[in-house]
């Protein structure tokens, strides 16, 4: 019965060609974020139940599932934006971070997002130059020292992958970029802080696929910087730039694995259906 | 050869509509939509169109007035008066100083008041011998006044005259209007005795110099550097007042009462002019420039507490407070609108008037510049309740600006790990300045434009606020530009300048608020398409 099942997602997978990266081991990198039991509502309506998971230290994890299986939510409790809605609860569990319950007394939520960043599906660039979109982080914390903000300026804007298009007019606005250059000047935003984590919520859900392939890459170079946690609708996508994939289903955690084993040999007969496009 | 397509037999899709005067319902409803807007804009030009027929006679009366009143040859008793009123503000210093002087007596040398008085017996003998100097120049004055009003009830009585001819032509009565006779004044004959004055005038201002310099001479010297210091001060205004004797006496030597006076003196005289006097047995003057600084303060003030409250609370309520507080707050700041001005203006004159006396009489708040009140109402008064009626309209406009900012812009700024306060005044605050600021313009236009309020609780004295003593200025009573036409409208004849003067001052008041509203809005469409 198992085998019969393999046999027709790896079937499905190259009708609907997706391409799982090559076979490479990974091994194990170190726990950076470890939820535990996390039940988690808005006012009444529960939308989390019981999720424990483990995110690896620089690894691209992806997190899957259908619309409201509460992907999202999770990926904003991670930095707890979710405190800024009315009526959030954490009903049981932790999350820790580098073994810190980032509930836990004397956490500050602000010191926190210092640490993990966000990109947002939409690209929300300030209305203000590239320049001071870039350093908005830094400027916040007090950091007025030019020469060192024009050095983190062009070194965050390089690993955005934006620094060629844009050097010749960091001053100019950073609504006038296209919708793909403001995504990567929001990366370059979050990437400036230097956090430990990116959390990235549909980063490319709004754009074409020129400007979603040049993110994809770029995802993949920033991986060996910081812990990316990516929230994606398309499963192509979740394939091609991660190294672990969680399904979620109705708030909870069908399937945590490998991507390539998500993808080719699912172990839960829910996540098979998903990734072959069955529902969802 | 292809079958003939039919159409089917029935395909109906008209339907017969009832019509009245040739009107279907549709076009009924659509025209009595369409008058509605059009009435508004046709009420619009028609208010411009009746302010401004209305005022800019003013401009002819005006100038009509001002060369009557070089005709008949006030002007030049008026140069002769600013000397003597001149004096008598200098009068008004020296007493300043032994007020001083004698607080000083009294308080630091422990004297009582009536040996303070009698130590003062010298400085009160100089004083006189100063007061009196005057004396002979005054007598000249009222001489010349009596003259010069003669002169002009004559001309008026003419002009009334020739207003009762015109009035009897107009109905028809020929033979009657000939009855009136319409005589004509000769101002140079009427003129001949005010200008033979001139030597007289030079003897006695000769006189008078001389005894002021005699009496400067005499003046006694005061227990404190201090005081010796205003004394010396007193000493340099009155050399400056002597040296304006020759100019004043070559204003009347080349004094012409031909000389034309030209059209934008009218224009100047409404604008610049410093005194807004009216029935006034001597002359009349309708200068704007006292209601405009009295608007303009009352505003200011108003502003000053009105922008921080009302955009304070807008930041409040959008970014910061809970569901129940946003459910309690913003009824009641939109209910503050809602409030007649002319009870706030009684409140303003029971309550708060007497409140902010009572408080200005505390001596522990003496340090305050204008404690205690001279004047229970006052321009402060009249800002504090004008403040109350633009906050609602800055309040609602603010936060409708703030809102507007994408709440994304907040999330990228939280998620960056900025605080909220940072959030606001680095993101929320600069994207939604043009509607901040167009909010403040607004809540401008709505308190320079407020009446009743100011009518009972400015204080609605009509003169220029000293500004020389800085703060104080804020405590003195002033009359602004609505005020006053609430005030007189009631009571001008019409067609007359008093009446036209009031016009224009409605219309200046009118370009103002337009002026207010053209830059909020232009400011909010150059800047909200930058945020996008």
């Amino acid at each position: 019965m198992v085998t019969a099942t393999t046999q027709r997602s790896m079937a499905t997978s190259t009708l609907f060609a997706i391409k799982v990266p090559p076979s490479q081991d990974l091994g194990t990198n170190r726990t950076l974020i470890e939820i535990e039991n996390l039940d988690f509502s808005y006012g009444p309506k529960q939308a989390l139940y019981d999720i424990n998971l483990k995110l690896e230290e620089k690894r691209v994890t992806a997190f899957i599932g259908p619309s409201g299986c509460g992907k999202t939510t999770l990926l904003r409790c991670l930095n707890r934006m979710n405190d800024l809605i009315d009526g959030t609860v954490i009903g049981r569990g932790s999350i820790r971070i580098n073994g810190v319950d980032i509930h836990g007394r004397g956490v500050d939520s602000i010191e926190l997002r210092k640490r993990v960043g966000m990109v947002f599906q939409k690209s929300n660039p300030f209305p203000k130059s590239i320049y001071e979109n870039v350093i908005y982080g830094l400027r916040i914390q007090g950091e007025n020292d030019k020469t060192r903000l024009d050095a983190i300026v062009e070194k965050s804007l390089r690993g955005a992958a934006l620094w060629d298009e844009v050097k010749d007019r960091l001053h100019e606005s950073g609504l006038g970029l296209s919708g793909g250059q403001q995504q990567r000047l929001c990366i370059a935003r979050a990437i400036a802080v230097e956090p430990e984590v990116i959390l990235m919520d549909e980063p490319c859900s709004a754009l074409d696929p020129v400007a979603t392939a040049k993110i994809e890459e770029l995802i993949q170079e920033l991986r060996s910087h910081f812990t990316i946690v990516i929230v994606t609708h398309n499963m192509q996508q979740a394939a091609r730039c991660s190294d672990r994939t969680a399904f979620f289903y109705l708030g909870k955690l069908i399937e945590y694995a490998d991507t390539r084993t998500i993808f080719m040999k699912p172990a839960n007969s829910q996540t098979e259906a998903y990734v072959s496009g069955r529902f969802g | 050869m292809p079958p003939e397509s039919t159409p089917p037999a029935t395909f109906r899709i008209g339907k017969a509509r009832t019509r009245f005067f040739g009107l279907t319902l549709d076009e009924t409803i659509k025209a009595f939509f369409g008058g509605n807007a059009l009435m508004a804009v046709v009420v619009l030009a028609l208010i411009t169109f009746f302010l401004f027929r209305e005022g800019f006679d003013f401009f002819t009366q005006n100038q009509h007035s001002i060369r009557v009143y070089r005709e008949a040859g006030l002007e030049f008793v008026d140069y002769i008066r600013q000397q003597e009123q001149d004096h008598t503000a200098l009068t008004r210093y020296l007493s300043d100083v032994r007020l001083r002087t004698l607080q000083h007596f009294t308080g630091h040398e422990g004297l009582t008041l009536a040996e303070a008085n009698s130590r003062l017996e010298g400085f009160d003998a100089f004083a006189g011998r100063y007061g009196e100097a005057v004396d002979p120049l005054r007598g000249l004055v009222s001489e010349l006044t009596e003259v010069a009003t003669e002169i002009k009830t004559k001309y008026q009585i003419i002009e009334d005259m020739k207003e009762k001819r015109r009035q009897l032509l107009a109905e028809g009565k020929t033979a009657e209007a000939d009855a009136v006779i319409v005589a004509r004044v000769d101002f140079k004959t009427e003129l001949g005795p005010l200008i033979a004055t001139l030597p007289a005038y030079k003897e006695t201002s000769d006189q008078f110099a001389t005894t002021l310099r005699e009496t400067l001479a005499l003046a006694p010297a005061l227990p404190t550097p201090e005081l010796q210091k205003r004394m010396e001060r007193f000493r340099e205004l009155n050399s400056d007042y002597l040296v304006g004797f020759p100019v004043v006496l070559r204003q009347l030597e080349e004094w012409d009462y031909t000389k034309p006076v030209p059209a934008w003196h009218a224009f100047t005289g409404f604008i610049f002019g410093r005194q807004w006097l009216t029935a006034s047995f001597w002359q009349d003057w309708y200068g704007v420039v006292p209601l405009f600084v009295g608007s303009l303060m009352v505003s200011a003030i108003a502003l000053m507490l009105a922008v921080p409250l009302g955009v304070g609370a807008a930041i409040y309520i959008s970014q910061i407070a809970s569901a129940r507080e946003q459910r309690l707050v913003k009824p009641a700041i939109e209910f503050i609108s809602a409030i007649p001005s002319v009870v706030l203006g009684f409140f303003g004159i029971a309550v708060l008037g007497q409140i902010l006396r009572t408080l200005s009489q505390f001596d522990s708040l003496r340090w305050v510049p204008g404690f205690p009140f001279a004047e229970r109402l006052n321009a402060l008064t009249a800002g504090c309740l004008l403040a109350l009626i633009a906050v609602p309209t800055i309040f609602t406009l603010a936060e409708d600006a703030i809102n507007n900012v994408p709440r994304s812009f907040l999330e990228a700024s939280l998620a960056l790990g900025a605080s909220r306060l940072q959030t606001i005044l680095r993101i929320i605050i600069p994207a939604s300045l043009s509607g901040i600021v167009s909010a403040v313009l607004l809540g401008l236009g709505r308190v320079i434009g407020e009446t009743m309020v100011v009518l009972l609780c400015a204080g609605n004295r009509i003169e220029i606020p000293d500004f020389t003593q800085g703060l104080v200025a804020v405590v003195q009573p002033v009359h602004t530009m609505t005020g006053i036409i609430a005030q007189e409208m009631g009571e001008v004849v019409r067609g007359s300048i008093h009446y036209r003067a009031l016009f224009m001052v409605g219309i200046l008041l009118f370009l103002i608020a337009l002026l207010l509203n053209f830059l909020a809005q232009k400011i909010v469409r150059k800047y909200r398409i930058s945020i996008g």
